[in-house]
């Protein structure tokens, strides 16, 4: 590999930090809430569904997928894996998910219920609860089922209806959608209400359903920033900002604020023309799921001219809708819900895309963020999140002539993931994308 | 000495050349309609007059063209499935029906259906919980399925129709229990390989045929005097999917396997459709409720608020029990395919059921590869010399 004299890192955004704090905050504030005699719950990552009830019930949430990752990055997961092995859990299950069972085993069965002295960030405290979700894979809601072994708490799984992009435009399917999500979410709020001993306060949670949202329009404005060229904003920094929209963590009101500080902070890298790298050679979308333990990855392809500009359809907010007239605030909190799973249906049918939800949006990605090719990761332990990854990579590559580079590797087992390697492979790809370039003029593309 | 045409010789012939008679059907102008998961409504397609053929992978074909659309660590099954589908080996097809019943269905179905070009395409959504709202839901899926069905085919599938399907369909699970009934004696009247060979045979036969097929099967079971040869062991099979007889040969070589509790096995023939008056209801009702695969999350109580872990077993495994004790099983097979997360997060708690019944188990994994079979062979003759 060449290595250039000149040194680029990523010129990381101010705004984000506070916003990264928000993670830490939440754990914190779950621990401190047990210790105050208040629920805590455990929740898989919703999509905007079930948060909000929690939220407005004053529950604090933590989420064994992202102390998975926290528990990757800091070192300490492997021992949770060898433990969820020792049990007799398969040890290609997602590696999230294993980390949360090796977890709860040591956590119940050793320490009978004492938080793990060497968990990070204080630690996931016994929940009242578990929130699962049948959004996006099989494993968020059969693995907080397999966690009936360790406590004997209830687990409320949330529906997650998602049809063919074509039988969707069968006429009454949305509404047929949306009528599953309002019921369901009604019992879950009965339920809720069962579990803590008081009843949902409804204005709150109109309030609440209103703010998640525009955290969430605000946040898909930045984004929408990255298309500039240069990119403002690198992947990095939306990894490290999203989990205020995307797990609603820490205070809404605060995390609004902090999203518009973002905006204008992007906005004014935009008027002057500052990168998120300093000499932005090619314009990468990174699929799907980072190496959380390997982040510095990053840094390194920064320095040959590698911005990453967009990135991870599932971590992304839904396209904006315009929810003000729904005034049932479940209806509205559905429909946003909705959104993420649907919001790109319309698009991919008419560009004959069946990979309405994960497929298309890369295809997006590509031709308006204008980029020269796509890093994919696919996964060993997340299916969910790599199945789509060839498709991706055929669609891009027949559609618009965009090239794709894949990196297998982990998000937890961190053996999986050779950067040195993964690094050898930037010089070749290079080429690739340079040849596609021209592919892409030849064509008509405009970038 | 039995007809080489009927009963089991006509269930091994159809086995080793499944798609000999839906070929024949097609040719004689019949619509035949893919599928690959049990949990499809097989009566709607019934009630049409198109013929139904479960799409199956293959062991012995070597994994090619799938690669180029679905990675390595993702559901063997599924990507054998589709390996065959992008070889043209499924060419007399005229339509697919898939269903989103777990994450490799779903994902292979959008890539199933972008690699191919069948004049009818359906794809239905699935809840993944019991509760009513849920199965309000999946009987409006069902409904969906419904008119792109009567599009397709340009008739109404009307009320009676869809009755005297459900009826037809009802039948063929009854005939399968009776045949499983034949695997209670000891030694079994019938083989789990050769069971694998007629449930194999139902899902690549109109229903009419396959009931035709179990009514011949049965009856020479009933009277032949040379069964399967008692062994040490009665084993439980339970499973994902269990559809090929090199696999369960390998069990049979030393134990009865006289429950195949997987979708190549009982599973989709062990309850009826019940009657209601709108058959897309019990047909609703039937395929969220009744088919126990792992991917239906069951709970022992809806909405529960308190859990308690031998409760939440019994809710979720329960079933197994009496079967346990009336085929007098002495071992339990957890045979996982690789990658099968629906399955793979249930291994330790089903550990703990067969436990608290004392029946010895143990968890297999493979691969669907015919590589997998000696390694298979070792791990299932260690299990046996622990229980004998």
């Amino acid at each position: 590999m060449v290595v250039q004299k000149e040194k680029k890192t990523i010129n990381r955004l101010k705004s984000m930090y506070p916003l990264r704090a928000k993670v830490n905050e939440t754990y914190l504030k779950s621990v401190e809430a047990i210790q105050a005699g208040k629920p805590a719950v455990w929740g898989m990552l919703n999509f905007y569904y079930g948060d909000p009830i929690l939220k407005a019930m004053d529950i604090e949430v933590v989420y064994p997928e992202n102390y998975g990752a926290i528990a990757a990055a800091m070192g300490v997961a492997q021992q949770y894996l060898d433990r969820a092995d020792a049990e007799g859990f398969p040890t290609h299950l997602c590696g999230y998910s294993l980390t949360t069972l090796g977890y709860a085993s040591r956590m119940m069965k050793e320490l009978k219920g004492q938080i793990p002295p060497e968990a990070p960030l204080g630690g996931m405290p016994r929940p009242l609860f578990l929130m699962s979700s049948a959004a996006i894979c099989d494993a968020r809601y059969k693995w907080f089922q397999a966690l009936g072994r360790y406590m004997d708490v209830p687990v409320w799984p949330l529906e997650a209806p998602l049809p063919g992009i074509k039988e969707f435009l069968i006429e009454g399917c949305y509404d047929r959608m949306v009528k599953l999500g309002v019921k369901n979410l009604r019992d879950f709020v009965t339920f809720v209400e069962g579990m803590v001993g008081r009843n949902m306060d409804w204005d709150r949670l109109d309030k609440t359903a209103n703010l998640m949202i525009e955290v969430n329009r605000v946040w898909h404005e930045v984004n929408e920033l990255r298309k500039a060229r240069p990119c403002p904003m690198h992947s990095r920094d939306f990894w490290s900002a999203m989990p205020a929209a995307l797990f609603l963590a820490g205070d809404l009101e605060d995390s609004l604020r902090l999203y518009q500080d973002m905006y204008k902070e992007v906005k004014d890298r935009v008027d002057n023309h500052v990168a998120a790298i300093p000499n932005e050679k090619y314009r990468l979308v990174f699929a799907e799921l980072p190496p959380w333990h390997s982040l510095a990855f990053f840094d390194k392809l920064a320095e040959r001219g590698w911005n990453f500009v967009i990135e991870s359809v599932g971590y992304h907010p839904p396209i904006p809708i315009d929810l003000s007239k729904v005034s049932d605030p479940l209806e509205r909190i559905t429909k946003f819900s909705l959104q993420f799973l649907v919001g790109y249906y319309e698009e991919a049918r008419k560009q004959n895309v069946l990979g309405g939800t994960t497929a298309y949006p890369y295809l997006k990605y590509a031709k308006e963020w204008k980029c020269d090719g796509a890093l994919l990761h696919p996964l060993i332990s997340c299916r969910s999140a790599s199945t789509h990854l060839p498709y991706v990579s055929d669609m891009l590559t027949e559609k618009l002539k965009v090239p794709s580079l894949s990196i297998e590797g982990d998000i937890v087992d961190l053996r999986l993931f050779n950067p040195e390697e993964a690094l050898a492979k930037a010089e070749p790809f290079e080429e690739t994308m340079d040849h596609y370039k021209k592919m892409r003029k030849q064509a008509g593309f405009d970038w | 000495m039995s007809d080489k045409n009927k009963g089991l010789n006509r269930a091994r012939q159809i086995y080793s050349n499944r798609s000999q008679r839906a070929r024949e059907l097609k040719a004689a102008g019949k619509k035949i309609i893919g599928y690959p998961c049990a949990y499809v409504p097989l009566e709607m397609l019934t009630a049409l007059d198109l013929v139904a053929y479960q799409t199956c992978g293959d062991m012995k074909e070597p994994i090619t063209e799938a690669d180029r659309a679905l990675p390595h660590s993702f559901c063997p099954v599924m990507r054998n499935c589709l390996d065959c589908a992008l070889k043209n080996k499924n060419d007399f097809l005229d339509g697919m029906v898939t269903i989103h019943s777990c994450d490799p269905q779903e994902k292979t179905a959008r890539v199933w259906e972008s690699y191919t070009n069948y004049p009818y395409f359906h794809f239905i959504d699935m809840p993944i919980s019991v509760r009513p709202e849920a199965l309000e839901y999946f009987k409006s899926q069902l409904d969906d399925f419904r008119k792109t069905l009567e599009g397709f085919t340009g008739k109404k599938l009307s009320t009676d129709k869809i009755n005297a399907a459900i009826k037809a369909h009802n039948r063929q699970r009854a005939l399968v229990r009776e045949l499983y009934e034949l695997t209670k004696p000891s030694p079994p009247r019938i083989s789990g390989t050769e069971l694998v060979q007629v449930i194999k045979a139902l899902t690549s036969l109109p229903v009419a045929e396959g009931n035709d097929l179990l009514t011949e099967t049965l009856a020479e079971v009933r009277n032949r005097t040379e069964g399967p040869a008692k062994k040490s062991a009665r084993l439980l099979i339970w499973s994902s999917t269990l559809d090929d007889a090199d696999v369960m040969d390998v069990f049979e070589a030393k134990a009865n396997v006289v429950m195949n509790e997987s979708c190549g096995g009982i599973r989709a023939y062990r309850a009826d459709v019940k009657s209601s008056a709108d058959p897309l209801e019990g047909l609703a009702n039937y395929y969220l409720n009744e088919i126990t695969c792992a991917r239906t999350f069951r709970q022992a109580t809806l909405g529960e608020t308190r859990k308690d872990y031998a409760r939440d077993l019994r809710s979720r495994f329960g079933y197994l029990k009496g079967i346990i004790t009336e085929w007098k099983i002495n071992g339990a097979i957890m045979l996982l395919v690789r990658y099968c997360d629906p399955f793979a997060f249930e291994m330790p708690s089903l550990k703990d059921y067969f436990n608290t019944l004392g029946t010895p188990n143990t968890y297999i994994e493979y691969d669907y590869t015919t590589g997998a079979l000696a390694p298979l062979r070792t791990r299932v003759e260690a299990f046996l010399e622990t229980i004998s």
